[in-house]
């Protein structure tokens, strides 16, 4: 048995071009942070396959193992993680982001900090490796002091994204978390990014009931896949409506459908992450022939023509 | 999350033993299984008997190996797959080699026209080394305390590789490096099951990930030739928490 290299150079390349925080990219799938994304090597195996950019794990200043396994609970429609953010620590990354970027393509560092200072400096080095952008994790449901917990503060979201814009040259993307009770009131603090990513994971439990207990052994964990698709449609029209912002959209994609859905709701670019356990790297270059063939049959000219025009 | 009752547990040495249990589900050599032990943890574990009464031989290293062989008849024991591509079925002569509690996973491989080669750090940590027709096993431990005294590549002198139509092996990377470097010119067919830290089991969190490909999904075994492709195999490796590190000279 040999490996599957799919796809190779795609014909129908400029229907699908598309452009996020002035970053341009060859077709609108990237892949999201924290799947495959931790060795460069396999980095640059989902480049091969079709993505237009790719998210790094989120990285944060010092090297943390992540919780011990179970770290994920595979379920019908989507999965539920608690990785716990198991990362080499910035100075062990450079490595990563150089193989990664020996393709060509962008790859976008994910960072992770409680202060905007910590952020500060973890986007400095990203962009010192090399990073076309940094996106700011400000939502990882399952770690205390990180993620939705410096996330959840609007006045913290507008310092940190404040405070990077003004130092750094490469573009600021800021992924929100649906595990709070105004995503638009976040998204206006974020306001200053160049462009918004939505959404997280929707924090959940699964307990398995002939062991009476919480199947992942953080208990709490972050749900993915299909089963939030509706309610990511939903925050990205929501936000894109209310703030016109540049928007990557993100949560159970998983068919061309899925993809147009997404982009008809207000995306420029989406990320695809949970369908990489139900469909293998195949599922880049199957959207990506899917959704060009879609554009062609309904009349679009381009991924611009598409963006938000369900929002009424 | 799938649990069925232990049926049967053969102590096998002071720190490994095979578990049996019933599932009715087709699995092949080379799959694996994610062993739950809940409050103790989840780790990857071959399956080491087929049929309809699989059976997992494992040897305590951790809190959840460790929680797994002290488990006893009529327990529930918890887990999810068979994941893993298996070893391709082929026919005539064997030759297979197992370092430590990798000759685990290559049980069910074994049969009356295979010779094997069994090493382990000592002859107390020899595995299944007495499932081979008779005659036909070459035992090699590194202090000499039983069979050669050497590593598991020193097994090969004295077999003519000619002889066999498929080589497999399971050990550690570094041993499967030595045997790679001994084997790659010399034409014969071979697949190696190789060990990465791994912790999702399905294909996402990329820490068992060697040269863009998943020992979860796409492995564990792998062809000679795959093997003798990658950029990663028996030079560098990420840790638990994602660190590259350079392996050393075994």
């Amino acid at each position: 048995m040999g490996f599957s290299h799919c796809c190779g150079e795609l014909n129908f390349m400029s229907i699908l071009g598309t452009e996020i925080a002035g970053i341009k990219l060859e077709n609108p799938l990237m892949l999201a942070s924290g799947i495959l994304d931790e060795n460069g090597y396999s980095m640059l195996e989902i480049l091969k396959h079709g993505a237009a950019a790719v998210v790094t794990k989120s990285i944060g200043t010092t090297e943390r193992s992540g919780y011990r396994p179970p770290i994920v609970v595979p379920l019908q429609d989507g999965l539920i993680n608690a990785v716990g953010l198991s990362n080499p620590g910035i100075d062990g990354f450079r490595e990563e982001i150089k193989i990664a970027s020996s393709s060509g393509k962008p790859v976008i560092g994910s960072i992770f900090g409680s202060s905007a200072e910590e952020f500060l400096n973890l986007a400095l080095r990203m962009e010192s490796y090399g990073a076309a952008a940094v996106e700011l994790n400000l939502s990882c449901p399952h770690v205390r002091g990180f993620g939705t917990e410096v996330g959840s503060d609007p006045l913290l979201v507008e310092e940190i994204v404040g405070l990077l814009k003004s130092r750094l040259k490469i573009p600021v993307l800021a992924k929100l978390s649906p595990n709070v009770t105004d995503v638009v009131a976040i998204a206006k603090a974020a306001e200053k990014a160049d462009a918004l990513v939505l959404i997280n994971t929707v924090k959940a439990m699964a307990i398995d009931v002939y062991a009476r207990r919480p199947v992942l052994s953080n208990s709490y964990g972050g749900l993915s896949g299909p089963a939030i698709k509706n309610v990511g449609i939903r925050y990205v029209y929501e936000v894109y409506k209310e703030t016109g912002k540049q928007i990557i959209g993100v949560g159970g994609i998983s068919t061309f459908m899925d993809a147009a859905e997404y982009i008809m709701a207000g995306s420029s670019a989406v990320q695809i992450g949970t369908a990489l356990y139900t469909q293998g790297k195949g599922v880049f270059g199957n959207v990506n022939r899917d959704l060009a063939e879609f554009m062609e049959k309904e009349g679009y000219r381009g991924i611009k023509e598409m963006v938000g025009v369900a929002v009424k | 999350m799938i649990n069925s009752r232990i049926t049967e547990v053969e102590k096998l040495s002071q720190n490994t033993s095979t578990i049996r249990f019933k599932w009715d589900q087709h699995a092949e050599a080379g799959q694996f299984i994610m062993v739950w032990v809940p409050g103790a943890g989840e780790i990857p574990i071959s399956l080491s008997h087929l049929g309809n009464e699989k059976g997992i031989t494992v040897r305590s290293y951790g809190v959840a190996s460790e929680a797994l062989i002290k488990k006893r008849e009529g327990e529930r024991l918890f887990f999810r797959g068979p994941y893993g591509r298996p070893f391709t079925k082929v026919e005539g002569r064997k030759l297979i080699i197992g370092g430590g509690s990798g000759m685990a996973g290559l049980l069910p491989l074994i049969d009356e026209k295979s010779h094997g080669i069994v090493a382990a750090r000592t002859k107390s940590d020899l595995l299944f080394h007495d499932r081979f027709p008779r005659g036909h096993v070459t035992v090699v431990t590194d202090d000499g305390s039983a069979g050669i005294k050497g590593l598991a590549v020193d097994g090969l002198k004295g077999l003519r590789l000619e002889d066999f139509d498929v080589i497999y092996a399971c050990g550690p990377e570094m041993m499967l490096k030595s045997i790679l470097d001994r084997i790659r010119d010399s034409g014969v067919r071979a697949e190696f099951s190789l060990e990465r830290i791994m912790k999702c089991g399905i294909g996402i969190c990329d820490s068992c990930s060697i040269d863009g490909h998943q020992l979860c999904t796409e492995g564990p075994t792998f062809s000679l030739e795959e093997i003798a492709s990658m950029r990663e195999f028996g030079v560098t490796r990420l840790t638990e928490s994602g660190r590259r590190i350079w392996l050393g000279k075994h």
